[in-house]
């Protein structure tokens, strides 16, 4: 694909990272600028996960994560097979750096126990909070029902470790990088226990003969 | 949790699929996602599999909509520069 970025195509700017001497040097050099504008661009998009952090703090993690983005684009040059611009296929890594930074800015000082917390309550805050406004006596028997369903799913059906993370991530919005980090693991390991935490919901849900349009119907308040 | 984000997982939990990719895979399959849609194709078409995946991870979902996001600027010439991003954190 002869995609042009900033002046070089895709086979340009391979031959240019994989040779020596100035041409490389050059490369680096711009390839690392661009890494670090799209750093600052997640960082700008995303300034609430560093409040109270200062300026210049701010723009030493974006250097940091541009530099870390550039040793892992230069790791992974192989695995790049030209099904898009080079750079856009480089940014990834820097967005995905600079993602997992501000995540655990944000969260930090947190206790895995205060953001493993869980109880029933949880569920339906809101259903019991404006209940007196719209619930009828039909639909809180159902909201019950599907309520003792999805809590015996969870108490009973998940392992210790997918109850954990589905707390965590669907409950208390922990961001998938940090659970990673606090579980020692990795996304692929948390994603694939949040995906066997669904399917034995969904199961669940339709062993009882519940669809979703039914189901969202239910918790929808009318208009 | 919110109305919304209950109405969000229950649609997850329906939407949830006996095979799922991976987030490693789909890492090294949304340059090409953003790609196709910045070229005007219909991304989601082309790769259910991806948009699936995107639908369902919020971590892989904020990622793509950034370097989306990124690349539709870049393609317009509107990519700020590193001074701008630079001063427009305060």
């Amino acid at each position: 694909m002869l995609s042009m970025s900033d002046g070089r195509t895709n086979e340009e700017w391979l031959y240019a990272l994989n040779t020596s001497g100035e041409i490389q040097e050059t490369a680096l050099t711009d390839l690392r600028d661009l890494l670090l504008r799209a750093a600052l661009y997640f960082f700008n998009r995303n300034l609430a996960d560093f409040d109270g952090m200062n300026r210049d703090k701010i723009l030493h993690c974006a250097e940091d994560c541009a530099q870390e983005a550039l040793i892992a684009v230069l790791n992974h040059l192989l695995d790049f097979r030209g099904d898009s611009k080079f750079t856009t296929w480089a940014y990834k890594f820097a967005i995905n750096t600079a993602l997992m930074t501000a995540r655990r800015e944000r969260w930090k000082g947190r206790s895995l126990e205060e953001l493993s917390f869980f109880d029933n309550s949880m569920f339906f805050e809101w259903a019991m909070a404006d209940e007196s406004s719209w619930s009828t006596p039909d639909r809180s028997a159902l909201q019950d029902e599907i309520s003792h369903i999805l809590r015996e799913v969870i108490e009973h059906d998940l392992t210790e470790k997918q109850r954990q993370v589905l707390i965590m991530m669907v409950f208390h919005e922990v961001p998938m990088d940090e659970v990673v980090q606090r579980l020692g693991t990795n996304r692929n390991a948390i994603y694939k226990m949040l995906h066997d935490a669904r399917r034995k919901l969904k199961n669940s849900l339709q062993a009882r003969g519940f669809e979703v349009g039914e189901l969202l119907a239910l918790f929808r308040e009318p208009r | 949790m919110d109305r919304n984000r209950f109405e969000n997982w229950l649609k997850n939990i329906y939407a949830t699929r006996e095979e799922e990719i991976s987030c490693s895979e789909c890492f090294d399959l949304v340059s090409r996602f953003v790609e196709l849609e910045v070229a005007g194709q219909d991304a989601a078409a082309r790769m259910p599999e991806l948009k699936q995946h995107l639908d369902q991870c919020r971590a892989c979902r904020d990622e793509y909509e950034s370097l989306r996001d990124l690349r539709l600027l870049e393609e317009k010439g509107e990519f700020p520069s590193l001074d701008d991003l630079q001063n427009s954190i305060q």
